[in-house]
Formats: structure tokens, C-alpha cells, sequence
């Protein structure tokens, strides 16, 4: 249970988000902080994948791409409402994933990362050849802005309160399923999956039930981006998309909560400061990530008591962390 | 006719990618990580040919060596950079290191070689070796020569020597090879400048046979690279090889059967069908399936 | 303990920011959104070049109504997503009267909305996507769109100058590719020319074996290559190297140095079309010409020149309309014949511009204008 102080800790971050548009009188920074509450969105939801059972997902685009484009093409066409669309879209990604999972969920590590990052790129390229359906490469413009009570949201302020709640919904969600039964099994198979089966786990359920998990939430932001844009096309789900929201999971510290909403913030505010260096800004971005990771390994919020894995006698300079051989070839 | 062509391109192009597969292949045995950075080394690899063949009127062998050189450089700076500090973390935090070093590196050669496509020369005239119907240059026959004398030369290596012996140890059993009395930190070093460097090789040979540089050239072809390791086997150099081929092969008969616009769904979709039927890729070891 | 740091360093770097972005009184501000780092780093860097060049222009001319013309550059990577934040940047800072940008269809697309929303001029030197002067009031694009470009291709290139009976297309991927290839594709049809082929490529792609073996299994005379000028001269020496005698043509984006210089002998013969020439006596052109080479070591392209082109409209509109976003949308809507280095430039009434082409052809290694075949 938390304390009092962490209560009012609590209560005051919130109070202080929901006042954020109305101290900062600049839609270019609420903007730049709806971006971070789309990209917490992704990284939280990549990170109950990654950091909770210890798969390793590096195709995540794809399910965000999947949830984008099943809100634009039903929005655009038959004129679903935002708010039908929000959990269909996450829905849809997540029958997506129960396809993977069920194909290659029994595959380990680097087999299983290979399979998510075909799976992105095809994603991506079927967008781009299925013109009929997704305009193909000329992407989908005009998706209308969603409506509440026969009130168009419009502004920034109005998608600020919307990422707000849906960022604040699916922690919550997340928090609250990752310390039930659910969550101490995906932590038990991160921590050792043999130990996790013997001990009786399914662990193909509970990874599959993972996959759904994490995978719903990208849909989620992909509707909630194409919205936010009123146009979208393939270009927004690359590959190296896929990365930098891998990029953000780690940077901030992965298997808690925090981590990826520390990540998130900072690798999407960092790029904007540096701008104005011009060409050099990405050469800066880059030992940037570098620099964080030399300061902090565990992530910016990381904290090494969160699994007990990540304890290695300092003594064994010579030999690998985990357990060795050819089997732990894996990202 | 037709299709005999198309086969052919496909091994050109596969000959190439089997280069990249057996460094990746190596790398990923060594430190047992997936690499972001490795499209980074291709694209200094063929700079490095580049400007060998620009400025110092370089022949062939000279190109290619010094793709090779400047890619072993970069593998031993990877390996300090991003591999031996982490050594003793959890292994996500030197994947994260290579994301970080591929964006300075590629955002770099921008800044230092300039934004822009550069023409690599012809280094010899081409010109048409008649094989029955299907036309062949020799600046192909080349590249799949190269490429074949280099898996030849790595497979002797591998087996016939102490260092190549020591380092399949290391990727197998870190700490048995260490208990044996391998010098485990010098040969990880080794084997990830070994494989970075056949990954600048294979980056100018991707120059040569395109007439192409460019900083931004190597995040596909890693993918690529990456593909056709896992295709092949992890682990298995043979399998690289094979992987590298059959995945040009299976672009070039995508491309020819349906359109060309199909192509990377099709060899991405071959590879995860052959990740379910056969976990382990095609000529994998056996004990790797669980 | 290091959080709190982080805080604090955070902060700091947000107030230095913050007073760094102020910009002094007495000038006049312009935004330009383009891709100066990624992929399209190439394109981006053309257009900070001669927009730069502009500039510098007009305030050695005494500036704009005796004010100096400041060019506030952002970096957009090539991103539709960084884009659209840019926009919003821009139309947020209220000394910014108008914008250049972006590079491609697709990242202009994406801030077109907020362009519009906000009502700010959104000026693109590049973007000949049909929608994308469409998108609002406030969109306008110089390059003149494929609607206009591809009957020129198929009626003066491919039948009147190539003769062609029948032709196969090969196209990038991306909006731009697929329109431009669409538009030749029903002209060159509505000509009477045979269509035996389509096929597209993907942006990184480099290799064209595969594609160029199955179009050439199809026998067209002429192959038309909707591609930017790197991946064209690819093409054409993948093509000689398959050891295939056809005619090539391509739209006018291959217009360029670097064409000639990687394509080599592959690229003799390419026909295309284009309205800024490099051997263009206007002393004006010539005088931009040896301006840019000064600066960037190399001659420019059309990209280049319709960048150019973009700033000295902008600044001609700020100057009669006044310091106000409106004013200049309603002045930029109502340019006529004005004289870029580009040729004249009129406003259709949704925002683009009809372009007068005339046939580029490469001779012995050189761009040649052919007069003969566009009267």
C-alpha cells in the first residue's frame, strides 16, 4: 500500500499535469509533450513485453502501424467515432499479435526477435503495396477529428487531456495487472523460464497473454496518432521507429514502470533541443544515448534490486553474465 | 533463360550477403548480441574502398583490403565502445550502445563525407562472359570468386588454426574456454574485428558492383545481413553462407514471379516459415532448438 | 541523486534554448523545414544552400521594407511526425511570416493541417503531390505537379522525340513515384503508346537486376524511370551492364550533376524535360549558378533553383503585403509572371504553378537542351 507521502507525491504530479497546458501558454510545447505521452504509450507497452518476460521485441512499429492504419481506413471510410476506434484499433493489433504468438512464441530470443522484425517490415511494405485498401504509398490524408458530445477536438490542449488519460489508464492498468497472478508470472518466466514451468507455470499462456497485453496498447497509440495527424503513411513506421521506441525502453530502464516514461520524455525532448545544431544534431543524439548509458546502465530509472538476474559477482571478469553457451545467443 | 538469369543475379547479390551473414554470424556467436552498428561498419568499409580507389588509384585487392582494415579498426572500437564496458550488465545495455553508436557514426560520415551518393569507379572494363543463354559480367564472376576464396579462407581458419579453434570455443563456452586457458577478452576482441572487418569487405564489394557509396547505405543491407544469418543458422558459418545465397536467390525469384514490390515481404515471409519448421535455420546446430 | 541532476541540467538546457530562440528586433523571419540530417540529408541541404543564398540576396538589396531577412532553419530528418512538430514551432513563433518546406509530398502533407489551421503560408519548392496545394489555402507549391508533367513526357518525349511505340515504367515507391508514373503512364496510353510494364522499387533498394530482367522480358522500346537522380543513374548502369539497347527517359527530377557524374556513358541518350537549365543565358540564372557552386563546390539541380526560387517569392510577397501571415497568403495567391530563375511563375487558383517544359536530353557526357520538339 503506499504511504501517505507517496500518496500526495501522487496527487500533486497529477494535479500538475492537468494544469500543464494552462502554465505553458505554448502549443509548441504541448505539442512536443503530447509526442512524449504517445511515446510513453509505446514504450511503456514495449517494455510489459521486453521487461516483464524478457522477450525481445524489436518490431514493435508494426502493431503501432496496425492500430494507425485500422483507425484512418475505418474513420476515413465508414465513419467510425474515435472513441469506438481507440479500443478496436488496440484490439486489432492485438489479434496481430495472437497470430505471432501463437506461431512463434515457443521460439527463443534472437528467433523470436527476428520473427517480430520480419513481421514489422512486412507490416509496413503490405501497406505500401496494398494500395486498394491503404492508398498505398500516398498514405491516408483528412481523418477527421474525433468528436465528444457533438464537440469537435480540435486543439492541442483537447489531445493533451486525451494522451493524458490514456497514458494515465493504461499505467494504472499495467501497474495494477503486473501485481496480480498475471504479472508474477511474466516475471517469474523473464527470471528463469524452466524454474517458471517447473514450478507450473503455462508459460506459453502467460507470454501470449503478454504479447496481447503490450500489443493492445500500441494499437491504442497508433489510433491515437492517426487522429492526432489527421494524415498518415507508411514512412511513420519504420524500422528505426521500431528502435528509437526500443531505444526509449532502455534508455530509461527497463522491467518498472517509470523507466519507460523517463525514456520516453527524454529521448523525444532531447532531439527537440538540439534542433538548432543542424547537421550535427544527430551526431549529438547519438553520444547523447552513449553518454546516458556509460552514466546510468541500468537506465535512467532503472534500480539493479529489481531483479535479483542482474547480479553478477564482480569477480568473473572472464565470463559471461548469464548462463553460457551457444543457447543464450540472443539479443 | 529467364529464370536461369534471374538465378544468377541472385547468387551475385547472395554471394555478397553470405559475406555479410558469416561476420554477423561471428559476431553474434562472439558476444552474443544482436548488433545495430553493423550496417554502420558496411558503409565505412566501403568508404574506406573509396577513397582507396579515388585517391590512391587503388587496384581490386587493395580496395578491398582496406575496407577490410578500416572495419577491423572499427570492430576493435565497437567492442571497447560498446561490448567490454557492459560486459558484467545485463545484455540489453550494450544493444542500446550499438543503437547510439550506429546514429553518431552514420550522422558523422554524413557531416565528414557529405550527404551525398558518391560514384565508385569501374575498376576493370566490364564487359559479358557468354554462359549458354544467360549473360554474365565479370565484375560479377569477380565479387562470387571473392567471396568464395574469403568462406574458404575463414573455414581454414576456423578449423586448421589455434586462434579459429579458441574462438569457436569462446562462442560456445565462455567460461569453459577461460578454464582451458583461452585469453577469453582478446579473442571476443578478435572475433568482433574479424567479423566487422568481413563486413567492410563485403561493403565495398557492394560498392564495386553497384558503382555506389553512400553514408546511409548500411541500415538495409545489415537487415539483410541479419536475415540471412538467422536463415542459415546461427552459429554455423557454412550456414551463413548458404543463408546469404538463397535469401539473394529468393529476392531476385520474388521479384521475377510476382512484383517487385513483393520482394522483402516474400523473403521475410520465407524466413519465418522456416523459423517454425526448423527453429534452428537451415543448417543450425541441433542443440540450439528448445 | 543523479535525477535531481538530470532536472537541473534539463532546465538549464531549456532556458538557454528558450533566450537563444529570441530573435532581435528590426528583421524579418522566415522558417525553412527541411530534411538536414537522415536519409534525405542530400535534398535538405540543397535547399539551406540556396535559401541561404536568398537570403543573403535580398539583404545585401537593403533587406525587406528596410528590415533584414533572418532564415530560421529546422531539421526535420525527412520525418512526417517531426515535420508536422516543426509546423507547429513555426506557426507558434508569431516573428516567423512564412515558411519553405518540406522535401518531400508526404512530410508536407503531414504539417499541412497545422499550416492551415493556424493559418500560415506553407511555401514547397519540391512537393508535386496533386493534394498538396489542395490541402488548404495556405498550401502553395512551385514545382508544378505531375497533372501537367506526365502528358509532357509521354506526347513531346516519348512520342514526338523518342518515337516510342511501346514503354515500361519503373518507379520509386513512395506518392511522389506512383503519381509521377500514373500521370506518364494514361498520358503516354491516351498517345497510343503500348504499356508493357510497371514495376516499383523501394527507396534504399540498390539493386535493379531483378526488376530490369523482368521488364526487359516484356520487350518495350523505352524504359520511363520515375526515380530521383542517385537511383536513375543506378538504373541506367544496371541496365547497360545487363548489356540492354533501350531508350531512356525519365521526369525532370533526374536533372542534375550528380546524374551525369554516376551514371557515366550509362546515362548517354536519357531524355527528360525540365525548366531551368544550367546553359540558361538569363544573366540572373547565371549569375545564381556561379553563386551556388561558390558555396557548395558543385552546380545546383531544379531542387535547388525552385528553392531559390521559393525565398525571393516569399520575400517579393512579405514586401508588398506587409508584416502579416494573411496579407502575404493573399499576396503569394496572387503572383503573376513573376521572374524566378525557374521561368515565370503563376498561382493556379488552388496553389500550384503550370510550368513551361522543354526537352533535356544527356550528349557526350552534357545536358543539351532540344528546342525542336515542344512547338
Amino acid at each position: 500500500m503506499a504511504s501517505f507521502k507517496q500518496k500526495l507525491v501522487y496527487f500533486l504530479s497529477a494535479i500538475a499535469l492537468l494544469m500543464f497546458p494552462w502554465f505553458i501558454q505554448n502549443d509548441y510545447w504541448l505539442r512536443v509533450a503530447i509526442m512524449i505521452g504517445l511515446y510513453i504509450i509505446l514504450a511503456s507497452s514495449l517494455n510489459l513485453i521486453n521487461g516483464y518476460t524478457g522477450q525481445f521485441n524489436i518490431g514493435h512499429a508494426g502493431f503501432y502501424c496496425i492500430g494507425a492504419y485500422t483507425a484512418a481506413i475505418l474513420a476515413t471510410r465508414y465513419h467510425f467515432s474515435f472513441w469506438l476506434l481507440l479500443p478496436l484499433s488496440g484490439i486489432v493489433a492485438a489479434l496481430f499479435s495472437i497470430l505471432i504468438g501463437l506461431a512463434t512464441l515457443r521460439l527463443k530470443g534472437i528467433y523470436f526477435s527476428m520473427t517480430t522484425l520480419g513481421f514489422s517490415e512486412i507490416i509496413r511494405l503490405t501497406v505500401l503495396n496494398w494500395a486498394s485498401l491503404t492508398r498505398g504509398p500516398m498514405g491516408i490524408p483528412g481523418i477527421p477529428l474525433p468528436e465528444l458530445f457533438g464537440f469537435h477536438l480540435a486543439s492541442n490542449r483537447h489531445f493533451y487531456y486525451i494522451v493524458l488519460a490514456l497514458t494515465g489508464i493504461m499505467l494504472f492498468l499495467s501497474k495494477r495487472v503486473i501485481s496480480s497472478r498475471i504479472g508474477r508470472a511474466w516475471i517469474a518466466i523473464r527470471e528463469d523460464e524452466d524454474a517458471a514451468r517447473a514450478m507450473g507455470v503455462e508459460t506459453f499462456r502467460y507470454k501470449l497473454y503478454n504479447l496481447i497485453f503490450g500489443t493492445f496498447w500500441a494499437g491504442v497509440a497508433g489510433c491515437f496518432y492517426a487522429f492526432f495527424t489527421s494524415f498518415i503513411s507508411a514512412d511513420s513506421f519504420t524500422l528505426d521507429e521500431g528502435f528509437s521506441i526500443l531505444a526509449m525502453v532502455l534508455v530509461g530502464g527497463q522491467g518498472n514502470l517509470i523507466g519507460p516514461v523517463i525514456g520516453a520524455a527524454s529521448l523525444t525532448i532531447l532531439p527537440e533541443i538540439f534542433r538548432n545544431m543542424a547537421q550535427l544534431r544527430l551526431v549529438i543524439f547519438g553520444a547523447a544515448i552513449l553518454i546516458m548509458i556509460y552514466l546510468r546502465p541500468q537506465g535512467l530509472a532503472g534500480s539493479s534490486i529489481l531483479s535479483q538476474k542482474y547480479h553478477y559477482p564482480k569477480i568473473q571478469r572472464h565470463s559471461p553474465p548469464k548462463h553460457q553457451g551457444q543457447q543464450e545467443v540472443s539479443p | 533463360m529467364f529464370w536461369l538469369q534471374q538465378i544468377f543475379n541472385g547468387i551475385t547479390q547472395g554471394s555478397i550477403y553470405a559475406l555479410m551473414a558469416i561476420g554477423y554470424s561471428i559476431i553474434l556467436g562472439i558476444i552474443g548480441l544482436v548488433t545495430f552498428v553493423h550496417g554502420e561498419v558496411i558503409m565505412i568499409g566501403a568508404f574506406a574502398g573509396f577513397f582507396m580507389v579515388t585517391f590512391l588509384k587503388a587496384n581490386f585487392f587493395l580496395a578491398v583490403l582496406a575496407g577490410f582494415a578500416a572495419s577491423w579498426l572499427l570492430g576493435i572500437i565497437i567492442e571497447r565502445v560498446c561490448y567490454r564496458p557492459f560486459r558484467s550488465g545485463p545484455r540489453e545495455i550494450a544493444l542500446i550502445a550499438t543503437i547510439g553508436l550506429s546514429i553518431l557514426l552514420r550522422s558523422l560520415s554524413q557531416v565528414t563525407f557529405g550527404t551525398e551518393q558518391k560514384l565508385m569507379p569501374d575498376l576493370l572494363n566490364s564487359h559479358f562472359i557468354p554462359l549458354g543463354q544467360i549473360r554474365i559480367t565479370n565484375i560479377q564472376l569477380l565479387i562470387i570468386f571473392t567471396v568464395f576464396i574469403l568462406a574458404l579462407l575463414l573455414h581454414q581458419f576456423f578449423y586448421k588454426t589455434k586462434t579459429g579453434i579458441a574462438l569457436r570455443a569462446v562462442s560456445m563456452n565462455k567460461q569453459a574456454a577461460a578454464l582451458l586457458g583461452v585469453h577469453v577478452n582478446r579473442t571476443i576482441l578478435l572475433g568482433n574485428a574479424l567479423g566487422c572487418a568481413l563486413g567492410g569487405v563485403s561493403g565495398v564489394l557492394l560498392g564495386i558492383y553497384y558503382n555506389s557509396v553512400h553514408p546511409v547505405m548500411g541500415a538495409s543491407v545489415a537487415m539483410k545481413a541479419f536475415t540471412a544469418t538467422v536463415f542459415g543458422g546461427i552459429g554455423s558459418i557454412p550456414g551463413a553462407a548458404l543463408g546469404g545465397i538463397l535469401l539473394g536467390i529468393f529476392e531476385n525469384l520474388g521479384v521475377a514471379i510476382f512484383s517487385s514490390g513483393y520482394r522483402d515481404i516474400i523473403s521475410f515471409s520465407i524466413l519465418i516459415l522456416i523459423l517454425l519448421i526448423r527453429p534452428q535455420g537451415i543448417l543450425g546446430r541441433k542443440e540450439l532448438e528448445r | 541523486m543523479s535525477k535531481k541532476r538530470l532536472i537541473l541540467a534539463l532546465t538549464i538546457i531549456f532556458s538557454i534554448a528558450g533566450s537563444v530562440l529570441a530573435a532581435p528586433a528590426g528583421t524579418v523571419k522566415i522558417g525553412l523545414s527541411a530534411p538536414i540530417t537522415g536519409n534525405l540529408a542530400e535534398y535538405g541541404e540543397n535547399f539551406k544552400y540556396s535559401v541561404l543564398m536568398a537570403a543573403d540576396k535580398i539583404n545585401a538589396n537593403g533587406g525587406i521594407r528596410g528590415r533584414k531577412l533572418v532564415v530560421d532553419i529546422q531539421d526535420s530528418k525527412g520525418d512526417p511526425k517531426e515535420a508536422a512538430l516543426i509546423a507547429q514551432k513555426f506557426v507558434q513563433d508569431q516573428e516567423i511570416l512564412a515558411t519553405i518546406g518540406e522535401f518531400s509530398s508526404t512530410s508536407s502533407l503531414a504539417a499541412a493541417p497545422i499550416y492551415e489551421r493556424y493559418g500560415l503560408v506553407q511555401l514547397s519548392p519540391t512537393a508535386s503531390h496533386p493534394d498538396f496545394a489542395k490541402a488548404g489555402q495556405y498550401m502553395f507549391g512551385i514545382i508544378g505537379t505531375q497533372d501537367a508533367e506526365g502528358p509532357f513526357n509521354a506526347k513531346y518525349i516519348a512520342k514526338k522525340y523518342l518515337k516510342l511505340k511501346s514503354v515500361a515504367a519503373i518507379y520509386v515507391n513512395n506518392d511522389w513515384g506512383l503519381v509521377t508514373k500514373d500521370r506518364f503512364i494514361e498520358a503516354a496510353r491516351g498517345e497510343g503508346i503500348k504499356v508493357t510494364s510497371q514495376q516499383p522499387f523501394f527507396e534504399t533498394e540498390k539493386d535493379f537486376n531483378a526488376v530490369l530482367t523482368k521488364i526487359r522480358a516484356t520487350n518495350p522500346e523505352g524504359i520511363f524511370i520515375a526515380a530521383m537522380y542517385n537511383e536513375a543513374a543506378l538504373i541506367c548502369r544496371q541496365i547497360k551492364k545487363l548489356g540492354w539497347n533501350v531508350k531512356l527517359m525519365a521526369p525532370s527530377s533526374v536533372f542534375s550533376e550528380k546524374l551525369l557524374e554516376i551514371g557515366g556513358e550509362a546515362v548517354e541518350g536519357l531524355a527528360t524535360n525540365t525548366f531551368f537549365a544550367l546553359t540558361d543565358p538569363d544573366p540572373k540564372v547565371q549569375v545564381y549558378i556561379n553563386e551556388f557552386r561558390k558555396r557548395a563546390g558543385r552546380n545546383p539541380n531544379l531542387h535547388a533553383a525552385s528553392a531559390y526560387d521559393s525565398a525571393l517569392l516569399l520575400a517579393e510577397a512579405i514586401r508588398k503585403a506587409g508584416f502579416n501571415r494573411k496579407a502575404i497568403r493573399d499576396q503569394l495567391a496572387q503572383t503573376k509572371n513573376f521572374p524566378g530563375i525557374t521561368g515565370k511563375i503563376t498561382f493556379t487558383p488552388v496553389g500550384d504553378v503550370v510550368r513551361k517544359y522543354k526537352i533535356l536530353v544527356v550528349e557526350n557526357g552534357q545536358w543539351v537542351v532540344k528546342k525542336d520538339y515542344t512547338q
